[in-house]
């Protein structure tokens, strides 16, 4: 019982300077094909073969696919490490997304990692109820370049009975 | 040069309509909270309602954004960057969206060879026209469609 989940923290207990490794994954070239096919198709993530001539020189994931993934990673952790997001009544909700930049292709085969650091809690109130968290949230490859960058604001639930202080 | 610019200047999508099935679907693999997979849990939750993941609504956008581009003579190669996404509104199930484009007028380079980096302001709207998110990106655009232009 000692220790310190994170789902069992507020808004008001979460450092700035707080980091996480989310995980690794790793692309498949089917996942990359039938995630393009949904979702965003281009034939540099859809056609393995006619990709090979194309400005890419191969397939490569769709960018959205590698935010997907980002944000599996983070549900996936949060299970494990946070008691879960069972009901679902606590999760706050991403509002604001900015400086978000694709730098280098990600390829079949290629194991992604990804990182996540509270830069900032803005002073910002939403419904009462909620506070901003941002976070500054990397992706690196295999070979320790940076593939993806993005600050996120995500609500996070304030310490309720909080003295009446309106 | 191209029919479908508005007076203003925008380019328009078609809609398309987000089954209760895509929902699931997307967020079952990628963004399994329950407010994007299970009705009653949704009801109980900050959104209300069973809605869309906002990676989801944007992976759609682009979507959308790529075939209207093409559709007015501007070939869509890739996404290159997005320096500001605002979701403001949950879609949720049997919503639609679409996209009202506005190019900006400034071109850059592009790091993807072969290409022009074009500017766009991009509002995603449900079907009564209100506006649930909002994105400003750069995307690459065949250089040939630039040649194609000329006289």
């Amino acid at each position: 019982m000692s220790t310190l989940f994170l789902r069992d923290r507020w808004f008001e207990d979460l450092p700035v300077g707080e980091f996480h490794v989310f995980g690794s994954h790793t692309f498949s070239e089917l996942e990359i094909v039938e995630f393009a096919e949904a979702f965003d198709p281009r034939p540099q993530s859809t056609d393995p073969v006619q990709a090979r001539r194309n400005h890419r020189q191969g397939l490569v994931a769709s960018p959205w696919l590698i935010t997907a993934k980002w944000m599996r990673k983070m549900v996936d952790y949060m299970e494990v490490y946070a008691h879960g997001v069972n009901d679902g009544r606590r999760n706050g909700a991403g509002v604001a997304i900015n400086n978000l930049e694709w730098l280098e292709p990600v390829r079949p085969g290629h194991t992604v990692t990804y990182t996540y650091e509270i830069i900032a809690k803005p002073d910002r109130v939403i419904r009462e109820k909620w506070g901003l968290i941002r976070s500054r949230n990397e992706a690196f490859n295999q070979y320790s370049n940076k593939v993806m960058q993005f600050e996120i604001d995500i609500l996070a639930e304030r310490r309720p009975n909080r003295s009446n202080d309106i | 040069m191209t029919t479908s610019f508005t007076p203003s200047g925008h380019l328009n999508s078609e809609p398309l309509t987000l089954d209760k099935n895509a929902i699931v679907a997307f967020a079952s693999r990628f963004d399994p909270q329950p407010y994007h997979l299970d009705s009653e849990a949704a009801e109980q939750s900050i959104f209300g309602g069973l809605c869309a993941s906002g990676w989801h609504i944007a992976a759609l956008a682009t979507r959308l954004v790529s075939e209207t581009l093409l559709q007015n003579g501007h070939p869509f190669v890739e996404m290159i960057s997005v320096s500001q996404l605002r979701w403001s509104q949950p879609i949720f199930v049997n919503e639609q969206i679409s996209v009202r484009i506005a190019l900006d007028a400034s071109l850059s380079e592009s790091p993807i060879p072969g290409t022009r980096a074009q500017s766009l302001q991009v509002d995603v709207c449900n079907g009564e026209g209100a506006e649930v998110a909002k994105m400003s990106a750069t995307v690459a655009i065949s250089a040939e469609s630039v040649l194609e232009a000329r006289p």
